[in-house]
């Protein structure tokens, strides 16, 4: 999904880059990590670069990869969250020219804010609504990862559509095209995410407790009101 | 201490799978053609690069082979590893972080 250089107009990669810097503004100065999570942040960084660079065919001999914005959103929050997404783009931008300097805004736009926030707000509505233990838990993630995927494809489609002179397929063409085949990288997202955070919930509990996201499960907040 | 222990397995067990990802990456799924650029090659739109970036493609200029796409790939996790942890250092050490 990253977007190169030549594809987007001024119009639309200006402010791109508008509202990226306004998020990494927010991201370092709402950052808040605990010593757990230090190396964890380190790790989901590597981890997600090396999982962007398998490219899983979906249709019409396209491919798509994983974003990896909801796991490290829900692991670290959605501004650690924010600042390894970046760290991914940044380097893929300058040292492969995985997606280009100018579109470097959009594509952490996409990636890196949508790719995060979406996962991460959105699982704080369903775990209020719906108390995301036992059974429940892994639906909600999944759901949170697929919406988190989708809805990053449909923006990267807005930023490639409204800017026609270029891409001249338009809003009602390249929309529909990177939702729908994004949609099955989605399912992907999902199922990825949630073997991950399956995988530290057995294994490390005591760092998705440290989550600003993933605190609010009712398990940690269960121990917190019962430490016995 | 345990914790440490721990968190050594953890990052272990975390690379090695980051590893298996690039070897995947590498050798079964390295085709890319996403969306976009399909639909770019369909209008005839083409890349405007900016930029020379050094390892173009993930390859190793000159070296035409899956050898240098993997040395690409290990490099490149331990860099963003490195890097992701080194920002999470400094952010950690910012005044008013430390517990």
């Amino acid at each position: 999904m990253h977007i190169p250089d030549g594809f987007l107009t001024p119009q639309v990669f200006i402010p791109a880059f508008v509202i990226t810097i306004v998020f990494w503004a927010i991201c370092l100065r709402k950052v808040k990590l605990t010593d757990k999570q230090v190396p964890i942040m380190g790790l989901l960084t590597a981890l997600f670069f090396a999982a962007m660079m398998m490219n899983y065919p979906i249709v019409g001999g396209t491919t798509a990869h994983l974003l990896g914005g909801a796991a490290i959103g829900l692991i670290l929050g959605p501004f650690a969250g924010g600042i390894s997404v970046t760290i991914i783009l940044v380097l893929q931008a300058f040292l492969f020219g995985d997606g280009g300097l100018t579109a470097l805004g959009a594509n952490v736009l996409n990636m890196g804010i949508i790719g995060i926030l979406v996962p991460c707000g959105l699982f704080l509505m369903l775990n209020k609504a719906f108390r995301a233990d036992g059974k429940k838990l892994y639906p909600i993630i999944f759901v949170c990862a697929f919406v988190g995927d989708v809805l990053a494809a449909i923006a990267a489609g807005t930023e490639l559509g409204l800017s026609q002179p270029v891409f001249q397929y338009g809003l009602s063409v390249a929309v529909p095209a990177m939702a729908l085949n994004h949609s099955i990288i989605g399912v992907a997202e999902g199922i990825v995410t949630m073997i991950l955070i399956g995988t530290l919930l057995r294994l490390r509990p005591d760092v998705l407790e440290q989550s600003p996201i993933l605190k609010k499960l009712p398990i940690f907040q269960n121990k917190k009101e019962n430490p016995e | 201490m345990a914790t440490n222990k721990k968190t050594h397995k953890t990052l272990i067990i975390g690379l090695a799978v980051a590893m298996i990802f690039v070897l995947v990456g590498v050798f079964a799924l390295s085709y890319s053609m996403e969306t976009l650029d399909r639909q770019a090659e369909q209008l005839g739109v083409e890349e405007h690069p900016v930029y020379e970036p050094p390892f173009p493609d993930y390859a190793i200029p000159g070296i035409d082979s899956v050898w240098g796409a993997l040395a690409i790939g290990v490099a490149g996790t331990l860099l963003l590893f490195g890097v992701g942890l080194a920002a999470a250092k400094v952010l950690r050490m910012r005044k008013g972080q430390k517990a």
